[in-house]
């Protein structure tokens, strides 16, 4: 067990006991809630990753950022032009990303079964957020007439099929994986017993606030202990405070660019709703971590760093 | 009451069913655990012990809830509580002995001690103390206070003392017996609030209906799990542990 999951299973019982008291769970008393948690713990864990690409490479500060910006563009170019598709890849490289950050610590080099199984575990997360708070999301989904695009993707029947599909899939590929000696037996159990209790909380919480809790404690927080292994490891940083100013400037930029997004959509300066320039503007943070992430994973759990990183 | 009346199970009731084979199985594993005492080495006799006792002490009060809960149908609550106060602190001292002689001191017995005690008395609250028909603020309140009682417990079998205790004694026998015996901790313990969780006013009863006879069910198949088989992963380790010296 990692730490992130004895935190995870910590919190959830906690969080189901408060919970059972009648809770309100109405959309804007979830979001009261969940904010500070993402905006404290969430978007930090992307904050440095201009650290993580830039490291031993001869690239320029100025060169990364422009680069990365001009990524984001063109990814809301994609938005613009044909949503559904640019609404699909986020998914697909969401749904890796979670498996691979779920995942990565077991394994000195990923193999192909190991990337199936990054993508199949990511994808039964999110479809199985989806399938099980299906009246919640349809819910959100009403709010904004933007959504209406993606309904064919969020068909009861589609997501009860994906779901399903994951899930044997995700299985199949940790038996292998195990068969294969990849993962111990402990690690086996102990990942179904995590993804369980994922779902489960998906299930008997509210959709942000079962979301939330995986999120912040099973993903950032688990990437931001990497990270700050890592950074350590690579003499970057001697102690949290030198990691919280180094993750501190990325967070507050993103922090004050959503507010002016809103900003610019309250003014009618941006002719979109609030709901749907966050899903663009969390699409344009996620594909550029998801890639500088994946080159971090695959440095650091090869031989050099893997004993200190676990 | 005579004895033809006490003996009589309904066809369809669980609850009275898992009572007497958990009675059963309480007193077969004791009388196990006592009679296989003798294949182990000497410092492996105290702990086959306290898993006897679990077992017994665990066997002694099954025999009364059996009866109370067919004579009255109702949760033999304090009996329950009983038993728990009596035996969760002996899995505490398993936990002791196993890392003893890696260096455990009697401070982290008190420590696991004081932690299930007051996660016992907590739930006790909760659960004698709720008012009729149920409350769900207290069942919450209580229930809240028990798991930070669990969760002590959890995080010391798995990241604190024991844990550590565990790789330090290098011995491989040992740090798969207190692995095994944690997993029992997360997994086997979970069970307990889901029988909590069924009584009135508690949310798996309010939420989803169901009824507080559900209360037993779940705690007899987790006493059984728990008790039993935290006993049998102590016996695993003493007879390998006993092969190993004699090899």
């Amino acid at each position: 067990m990692t730490k992130a999951t004895f935190i995870f299973i910590s919190f959830l019982l906690l969080t189901l006991t408060l919970i059972s008291g009648g809770y309100d769970a109405s959309l804007s008393g979830q979001l009261i809630i969940t904010t500070p948690f993402l905006l404290i713990l969430g978007i930090p864990h992307g904050a440095i990753d201009n650290v993580l690409f830039l490291r031993n490479k001869k690239i320029k500060h100025v060169h990364f950022i422009v680069g990365y910006l001009l990524f984001v563009s063109l990814n809301v170019v994609l938005w613009t032009a044909a949503p559904l598709i640019a609404y699909l890849i986020f998914l697909v490289i969401s749904a890796f990303h979670f498996g691979q950050s779920q995942f990565c610590h077991y394994f000195n080099k990923q193999t192909f079964v190991a990337k199936l199984l990054f993508f199949f575990w990511g994808s039964t997360l999110l479809s199985g957020l989806l399938y099980l708070n299906y009246n919640e999301t349809q819910i959100i989904m009403d709010l904004y007439k933007e959504f209406d695009q993606f309904r064919v993707l969020h068909r009861k029947i589609g997501l009860l099929y994906f779901f399903s599909v994951s899930v044997s899939l995700t299985i199949i590929f940790t038996v292998i994986l195990t068969y294969k000696r990849l993962l111990t037996i402990e690690n086996m159990f102990m990942e179904f017993l995590v993804l369980t209790l994922i779902l489960s909380a998906f299930y008997l919480l509210p959709l942000l606030i079962g979301f939330t809790l995986y999120f912040i404690i099973l993903h950032a927080f688990k990437v931001m202990r990497e990270e700050y292994h890592f950074l350590k490891i690579e003499q970057q940083i001697v102690s949290l405070r030198g990691f919280i100013s180094l993750v501190a400037p990325f967070t507050v930029i993103s922090i004050v660019g959503i507010l002016i997004l809103f900003g610019c959509i309250y003014s009618n300066l941006v002719n979109l709703s609030y709901g749907y320039s966050l899903l663009i503007a969390f699409s344009s943070i996620t594909l550029p971590h998801a890639y500088v992430m994946n080159g971090f994973y695959l440095l650091t759990y090869n031989k050099q760093y893997s004993a200190n990183m676990k | 009451m005579t004895l033809l009346e006490v003996l009589i199970i309904p066809k369809d009731d669980a609850v009275a069913f898992t009572f007497f084979t958990g009675y059963m199985a309480m007193l077969a594993a004791s009388i196990f655990f006592f009679f296989e005492r003798g294949r182990v080495s000497d410092k492996w006799k105290l702990s086959l012990l306290v898993s006897a006792l679990i077992t017994f002490i665990a066997a002694v009060h099954y025999y009364y809830m059996r009866d109370y809960y067919l004579a009255t149908g109702e949760n033999p609550t304090a009996l329950r509580y009983i038993d728990w106060t009596l035996t969760v602190p002996l899995m505490c001292v398993e936990f002791y002995l196993l890392t003893k002689a890696a260096g455990a001191k009697i401070g982290l017995l008190w420590k696991l001690i004081v932690a299930s005690v007051w996660m016992l008395v907590a739930g006790y609250i909760g659960e004698a103390f709720n008012p009729e028909g149920g409350d769900t603020s207290h069942s919450v309140l209580w229930g809240f206070l028990s798991t930070i009682g669990y969760i002590y417990i959890l995080y010391t079998a798995w990241f604190g003392e024991v844990a550590k205790l565990a790789e330090a004694s290098n011995n491989a026998v040992v740090k798969k017996g207190v692995r095994t015996l944690a997993w029992f901790v997360l997994v086997g313990w979970a069970i307990y609030p889901i029988g909590y969780m069924c009584m009135p006013g508690g949310w798996l009863n309010t939420s989803f209906g169901w009824g507080s006879e559900n209360v037993d069910l779940f705690y007899n198949i987790a006493d059984a799990i728990n008790k039993i088989g935290f006993g049998l992963v102590v016996y695993s380790i003493a007879i390998s542990s006993t092969k190993e010296e004699k090899a």
